[in-house]
């Protein structure tokens, strides 16, 4: 069986490459051209019922001749791409290539293309999402929307590059949808030539490597009341800040056996000939976790995505100047990130977000005591699950045991029209919602 | 991608040109290409495209049935269902080219009313959800969820229906080149706005030169190629298999070493009429020679002639016959002319649809016809057509004529059976005893060894074997008869046998051989089977354990048949019903209640759209102002220009009436809940006031 996985992921390599290097070697019309040469092949077969093999030499020529002309083309140029550092999932940005010619003569004529960094799968990551993907839509169920391809990372389209005069610099504008949440990696850049027919492009290659950090999409959320109370912070925001230069400093008293050496204030020592120690002010703060479930069987599952949009929703949303966010995941190990109060900007966590992934190393239970072992120091927890199992209910449980204020959002596959019980949360039912991939928007809005 | 003007117009005049449609491409073509000049846009919905698109596939589908049927399609499936034999396929495979390329070549037809749609109608492009059955069906399953729908995306069906026609266009078989020149032309002129601005046009021209030379010594090759492959085709097919007989040789399958396959197909349906019995054979043909182990028509081979249909489809074979029995035959006619299963003294056939109807001395009956023919025959016993035998003075007398090489055999066993020197009577009733009593049938033919130079497989079946199907008995019977004197002839057909309801089947295990021999008192050939009687329950020991789904898929394909070869009036019918939801469909495209055709403008950005209060009467007011004092600036508000206006000495008092009016404009123009009736009223009074001023003022200025 493994063996026919390995086949047919040999196929997914072959076509996909293939997939991908036609639309950028053949112009609309050579596509169309090669469309008809592959019926003309098949009909011509018959050449005593049709003269379709005369049209089938014809368009083979053709397009043998646009094909032999691209050979021909060498051209020398650098480029620098004036890229923003952020983007957004689905949300296109623009930007600019400045592309020099170093060459004696203008350059006409010529389209402009981003050369990605290939992001196709490893075997055992491409077969997960195909053994997902089978779970979620079953064959030949054509009305069932297969969801889009999950290694595609952007859609850049190719560019009309203006007249590129001798030894001079020219910008060329691009639009680019970003599809994937993480860094976005460009190689180079290529300059296509289409042959006099229009049908075939050859290529003059730049290096331009660059990177771009797409952050997961967010959405908007409604003013809400965020669970839990003021809670005391030991440390004080000292635990959160500059140690040393809390502003949250009282007094000056004597020490006293127990206190913290580094609380010593040696100068009034020096002065008064006797150990005395700063005194701060008890900290009483709300500083609430946000708790993300990574447990997925698909390393590119949509409801894991929005999982992750709706994690970047609060943690962008949250004002944080007067609160403490933690977020909680587990990765290739269990990660909290602290943020506000000027401990750390929102954007930090974005871009944490950003390059977060599913965990399948690790077990549930791994976060279960990630979460319990921080629940002291928080005021409320934000969990966003991607599922409403046992094993999740439990949790929630324990929580909730602990005396712990919950907001549950369940994200659910597009189409799951199930209604879930509440299980733990039945006694504060406004407190869990589902959310459907595909309507979060819709489903936070109810918050 | 945008066609080059007159681009499509000119696919499908080469279309028509190519497949000899060219008065309706002329038709297609100018209707297409004259939206160029005509202004007049229709608003057509996606539904509306949904609903046109829907008429084009059901116009396809009817083409497709159409092609289908006319070419022998049914015929040739059912034949490679039952009997997959390399001929079969060969027929299916045939009947499937025709009915694609039948097909290809209407597609510009069928879908001229879906281009001629995007083309007529305002829009650019059509939506794909309404052309793909599966994305329709995800737009309703997410609309049903209330779901976001997928990404909607428009394609421009222009292009495709370009390549269509050029499609269509090949769909001929010609060995002239016109196709090649002018494909080529067309693709060439396509390729014109796809050039490269980096190449002139010289480059261009050469490049496509180049391409085009290439692609004429290309096919050139290809048909060599084809030549060389024809070449080495070998006899691939064998000879044609079912119920189709020849009526100028029999082979037999006499020597044949194992056992005969016999199939349980139902081939022949009967259903006696009006109480009579029904035949006890259903004969196609008679041979004459015998030689090896095949039987020939002989001189029988060229004397088919015509016979002409008197009333209602009625054929008269025999004029004088008086014919007790009726019988109604339901039988195919592989490749549409084959010889009718008919039964013995049959001398007249009505109801028979037939394009030409033959017959032979021989007795057999050649019909050429749709695929499937029902007819009533009328039989009796008595005189049949065969014609008499030769005359025992002629030089050559086929029907009793007897191979030197069966004579040894004949004679031993004429002798071992004291055949000779009985009466006639008497040698027909011994060698029937002989046969049925020393004889068995059998399918199966055991290897023997190898036949001696003076034996042949009939003297080994007489004097050794005993045993044989129905070939040999029959074979047996007619030589033996013309050793003994006495004209025979050798009749294939099916024996009637089976009941099934109110009527009977022959099936295919239903051939069977037997012997024709002459009565000199009434001058008429006669029935003699000598094959022993068991061979009914043998070959029926052969039948399929699943001959029950096989009758009822036999039976389903006779219904289908009936209704392809117009044996019910099913077809008329159907087509009949179709008209009016075509028509309802037509009318909903085109007459549908609402929608608004409107003139588009040389501009599209220019056009108008109507909104609420352009036919507010301070238009009026305003084209009399601007030619009295000169139009607004640009991008000055309404407002601004009457208090400049108003700057006027004349005009002053004018201006405080017409920033009213133009208040009361503004709100018929932009207010949601607009102006009431009095108000309304007020605008136009006021309007009319305001010109009047006008006039008099400019009436005062050409006093002055």
């Amino acid at each position: 069986m493994n063996l026919l996985w390995r086949m047919l992921y040999r196929g997914y390599r072959i076509i996909s490459w293939i997939w991908y290097r036609l639309p950028r070697r053949f112009t609309p019309a050579g596509l169309g051209m090669l469309a008809a040469l592959a019926i003309a092949s098949v009909v011509s077969l018959d050449t005593e019922n049709t003269v379709a093999y005369q049209g089938f030499a014809l368009l083979l020529f053709v397009l043998l001749v646009a094909v032999t002309w691209g050979g021909f083309f060498r051209l020398r140029f650098t480029a620098t791409r004036l890229l923003p550092r952020f983007g957004t999932v689905g949300h296109p940005f623009h930007y600019r290539v400045c592309v020099r010619n170093p060459g004696p003569k203008t350059q006409i004529g010529l389209t402009l293309l981003e050369e990605l960094a290939d992001r196709r799968p490893g075997f055992e990551e491409w077969k997960a999402v195909q053994l997902a993907d089978e779970k979620l839509v079953r064959s030949f169920r054509f009305k069932q929307r297969r969801r889009a391809n999950p290694f595609k990372v952007a859609n850049i389209k190719a560019a009309a590059a203006p007249p590129l005069p001798p030894n001079q610099e020219t910008d060329v504008h691009l639009e680019i949808l970003p599809l994937r949440r993480g860094v976005l990696r460009f190689t180079g850049v290529v300059l296509g030539r289409p042959d006099p027919l229009g049908l075939f492009r050859s290529f003059a290659r730049a290096e331009a490597a660059q990177t771009a950090l797409i952050l997961p999409r967010r959405y908007p959320l409604p003013p809400i009341a965020l669970p839990g109370s003021m809670k005391y912070q030991e440390g004080g925001v000292a635990l959160a800040s500059n140690v040393g230069q809390s502003e949250e400093f009282v007094a000056l008293r004597e020490y006293r056996r127990g206190d913290p050496l580094r609380h010593i204030h040696w100068r009034s020592w020096a002065r008064t000939g006797k150990p005395i120690v700063k005194e701060f002010e008890d900290e009483f703060f709300v500083r609430h976790a946000l708790v993300l479930d990574t447990f997925s069987d698909d390393p590119h599952s949509e409801v894991f995505e929005e999982a992750v949009a709706v994690a970047s929703s609060f943690a962008s949303t949250i004002q944080t100047q007067e609160s403490l966010l933690d977020l909680l995941f587990v990765g290739a190990e269990a990660f909290c990130f602290t943020s506000g109060r000027g401990l750390a900007h929102s954007d930090q966590m974005l871009e944490i977000l950003a390059s977060v992934s599913v965990c399948v190393s690790e077990r549930f239970q791994s976060l279960e005591r990630l979460v319990l072992n921080h629940l002291g120091a928080v005021s409320g927890c934000i969990c966003v699950l991607l599922a409403w199992d046992e094993e999740r209910q439990n949790f929630v449980k324990k929580i909730r045991l602990l005396g712990v204020p919950l907001l549950v959002l369940v994200v659910r596959a597009p189409g799951d029209g199930q209604v879930l019980e509440p299980g733990p949360m039945r006694d504060e039912p406004h407190r869990f919602h589902t959310l459907e991939a595909g309507r979060i928007e819709e489903g936070l809005a109810k918050l | 991608m945008k066609t080059p003007p007159f681009l499509l117009g000119a696919a499908l005049l080469f279309w028509g040109w190519q497949t000899g449609f060219l008065a309706v491409s002329a038709v297609l073509a100018l209707a297409l290409e004259a939206a160029r000049f005509i202004k007049a846009r229709w608003e057509f919905s996606d539904e509306d495209f949904s609903r046109i698109w829907l008429f084009c596939s059901l116009a396809t589908l009817a083409a497709t049935v159409y092609a289908f049927t006319t070419n022998d399609g049914p015929a040739s499936f059912r034949g490679l269902l039952q009997d997959p034999s390399l001929t079969a396929q060969n027929l299916a495979s045939s009947s499937s080219t025709r009915t694609a390329i039948s097909i290809i070549r209407w597609l510009p037809l069928a879908f001229f009313l879906f281009v001629a749609a995007q083309i007529y109608s305002s829009r650019n492009g059509v939506p794909l959800e309404t052309i793909s059955l599966i994305l329709a069906r995800r737009w309703r399953r997410a609309k049903k969820l209330g779901q976001r729908p997928p990404e909607s995306r428009v394609v421009n069906v222009v292009p495709w229906y370009f390549a269509g026609c050029l499609f269509a266009a090949s769909a001929h078989a010609s060995v002239s080149k016109t196709f090649f020149w002018g494909l080529g032309l067309l693709v060439i002129w396509a390729l014109w706005p796809q050039r490269s601005a980096r190449f002139g046009l010289a480059v261009w021209a050469a490049a496509a030169a180049v391409a085009i030379g290439l692609g004429y010594a290309g096919q050139l090759g290809l048909t060599q190629l084809q030549r060389v492959l024809a070449n080495y085709n070998p006899q691939w097919f064998s000879h044609s298999s079912g119920r189709a007989v020849d009526p100028w040789q029999s082979r037999t399958q006499i020597g044949t070493v194992g056992r005969i396959k016999t199939s349980g197909e139902i081939i022949i349906r009967l259903k006696p009429l009006e109480g009579s019995p029904p035949p006890l054979y259903l004969r196609e043909a008679s041979y004459r020679t015998y030689n090896g182990t095949s039987w020939y028509a002989g001189t029988s081979r060229a004397d088919f002639v015509g016979v002409n249909p008197t009333t209602n489809l009625t054929y008269v074979l025999l004029p004088n016959k008086v014919n007790k029995f009726g019988v109604n035959i339901a039988c195919y006619l592989p490749g549409r002319k084959a010889l009718l299963p008919l039964p013995s003294g049959c001398g007249r056939l009505e109801n028979l649809f037939a394009f030409t109807l033959e017959w032979n001395t021989a007795g057999a009956v050649l019909a050429e016809g749709p695929g499937l023919v029902i007819f009533d025959a009328r039989y009796g016993p008595g005189k049949t057509i065969d014609g008499p035998p030769d005359s025992i003075l002629s030089r050559t007398n086929e029907d009793l004529d007897v191979p030197p090489r069966e004579q040894p055999g004949l004679s031993r066993f004429i002798e071992e059976h004291h055949l000779a020197g009985l009466s006639r009577e008497q040698q027909l009733r011994s060698i029937s005893t002989v046969f049925q009593s020393e004889f068995s049938y059998s399918l199966w033919q055991k290897q023997y060894q190898p036949l001696r130079p003076d034996e042949t497989p009939l003297s080994r079946f007489l004097l050794q074997t005993r045993h044989g199907h129905c070939e040999y008995f029959a074979t047996a019977t007619v030589l033996l008869l013309r050793q003994l004197g006495i004209p025979a002839r050798y009749a294939v057909g099916y024996a009637v046998h089976e009941g099934f309801g109110n009527s009977y089947v022959v099936r295919q295990r239903d051939a069977h051989a037997w012997c024709l021999v002459w009565d000199p008192k009434d001058e008429a050939w006669h029935d003699l089977d000598t094959t022993p009687g068991s061979w009914v329950a043998e070959e029926a020991a052969q039948a399929s354990p699943l001959q029950s789904l096989s009758d009822l898929w036999s039976r389903i394909m006779f219904e289908f048949s009936k209704v392809r070869w117009g044996q019910t009036h099913l077809r008329q019918y159907i087509f009949l019903s179709l008209i009016p939801v075509l028509a309802v469909l037509l009318y909903q495209i085109v007459f549908k209640k609402g929608r608004s055709r409107q003139r588009q403008k040389s501009d599209e950005s220019e056009t108008k759209p109507a909104w609420p209060g352009l036919d507010s009467e301070f238009y009026q007011l305003e084209r009399q102002l601007v030619l009295r004092c000169g139009g607004r600036q640009p991008g000055e508000p309404l407002s601004n220009w009457l208090e400049r206006l108003a700057a006027d000495p004349a005009l002053a008092p004018l201006h405080g009436p017409l920033a009213a009016l133009l208040r009361l404009h503004y709100r018929h123009r932009f207010d949601p809940l607009g102006l009431n009736e009095s108000e309304r009223e007020t605008l136009r009074r006021e309007v009319w006031r305001g010109l009047g001023a006008l006039e008099g003022l400019e009436g005062t200025r050409s006093s002055v």
